[in-house]
C-alpha cells in the first residue's frame, strides 16, 4: 500500500503530467531565491575583513560546486534504481542529469579558477580538489558520450548507469578533499553542522542562493525529463493528448 | 555606484564570475525548452505520420 506513490512514479504518463504541473513552482520560486541571494550577496553582505570584495564569488562559486555534486549524486542514485528495478523513467532522470551538471561543474570550476588568481597567485593548481572537481566533469562528459554511443535506447541506458554509479564514488572524495589533504582550498564555512563560520548577512544570501539552484536544477531536470519521457514512450496513446497544442 | 561595479578592485574577477554563473543558468533554461519542444514537435510529427488526427 505505501509503495503505490513509488509504483506511480514508475508510470511515464503520471510523472509526464506530475512534472508538467510541478514546474512552474520550482521555477519560479528558484528566480525568486536566486534574484534575493543576488542582492543579499553583492550588496549587503559585508566585505570580508581578508578577502574584501573579491569573497563575493563565492555566491556563484559555493552553489555551482554544490550543484556539480548534488546533480551527479542524484544522476547516480537514479541511475541505481533504474538498474535495480528496471524501471524506464529513472533511466530518464539520469539521463536528464548529466547536461546540467556537466555545465555547472563548468561554473564552478572557472569561478574557482578566477578566484583561486587572487587569493592563490594561480589560476590553475593540482590541488585535490580542484583535480577530482575536473575529473567530475570528466565523468559527465564520459556519461553522455557512453550515451550516444549506443543506438539502442536499453543498452545506453544500463552501460551508462553503471558508469555513474561506479563514478559516485568521487563525490565524497571532493567533499573531503579539503579534510583529508592539505590543500589549497579552503575549508568549509557553511557546511559544519552547529558552527557557520560567516555572520547572517553573509550566509542568508548563501543559502538563497543554494536553495535557488536546487530548486532550478528540478525544474530543469522536468522539463527535460519531459523531453526524455516523449522520446522514450514512442507508441504509447496518451501522447497524442499530452502533445496536441 | 562605482565603488559597486569597482568591488574595491576586484571588478575584473568578480564579475565575470557572476556573468558566466548566470550566463550558464540562462542557457540551461533555453537549452530544457528547446529540448522539450523539439520532442513535442517530434512525437506530433510520429503521430500524424501514422495517419492519425493529432
Amino acid at each position: 500500500m505505501a509503495w503505490t506513490w513509488f509504483h506511480r512514479l514508475a508510470s511515464p504518463p503520471h510523472v509526464y503530467g506530475l512534472a508538467a504541473r510541478l514546474t512552474p513552482w520550482f521555477a519560479w520560486i528558484a528566480a525568486i531565491l536566486i534574484a534575493g541571494g543576488l542582492y543579499g550577496g553583492l550588496v549587503l553582505a559585508p566585505p570580508d575583513y581578508q578577502q574584501g570584495d573579491d569573497f563575493r564569488i563565492i555566491y556563484v562559486h559555493a552553489p555551482s560546486a554544490w550543484m556539480s555534486l548534488m546533480v551527479y549524486t542524484t544522476m547516480a542514485v537514479s541511475a541505481g534504481v533504474g538498474l535495480i528495478w528496471r524501471m524506464k523513467v529513472a533511466h530518464a532522470v539520469a539521463a536528464s542529469c548529466a547536461a546540467i551538471g556537466a555545465s555547472f561543474t563548468v561554473a564552478a570550476l572557472v569561478t574557482g579558477s578566477l578566484w583561486g588568481e587572487r587569493m592563490w597567485g594561480t589560476y590553475w593548481a593540482w590541488d585535490p580538489r580542484l583535480t577530482f572537481e575536473l575529473i567530475l566533469l570528466f565523468q559527465y562528459l564520459g556519461y553522455m558520450g557512453l550515451r550516444s554511443a549506443f543506438d539502442d535506447l536499453q543498452r545506453a541506458d544500463r552501460a551508462s548507469a553503471v558508469l555513474a554509479v561506479v563514478g559516485v564514488v568521487n563525490v565524497p572524495i571532493i567533499h573531503y578533499s579539503v579534510i583529508w589533504w592539505n590543500s589549497l582550498h579552503q575549508a568549509p564555512s557553511v557546511m559544519q553542522l552547529g558552527k557557520p563560520t560567516m555572520p547572517p548577512s553573509m550566509l542568508i544570501p548563501l543559502l538563497m542562493m543554494f536553495l535557488g539552484f536546487t530548486l532550478l536544477f528540478v525544474a530543469l531536470l522536468l522539463v527535460r525529463l519531459r523531453a526524455e519521457i516523449l522520446n522514450r514512450e514512442r507508441t504509447a496513446s496518451w501522447i497524442r493528448e499530452a502533445v496536441s497544442p | 555606484m562605482s565603488g559597486f561595479l569597482g568591488m574595491g578592485g576586484y571588478a575584473a574577477y568578480v564579475w565575470p564570475s557572476y556573468g558566466l554563473t548566470l550566463a550558464i543558468i540562462i542557457l540551461n533554461i533555453v537549452w530544457a525548452r528547446r529540448l522539450l519542444a523539439r520532442s513535442r514537435t517530434e512525437a506530433r510529427r510520429r503521430l500524424a505520420m501514422r495517419g492519425e488526427p493529432t
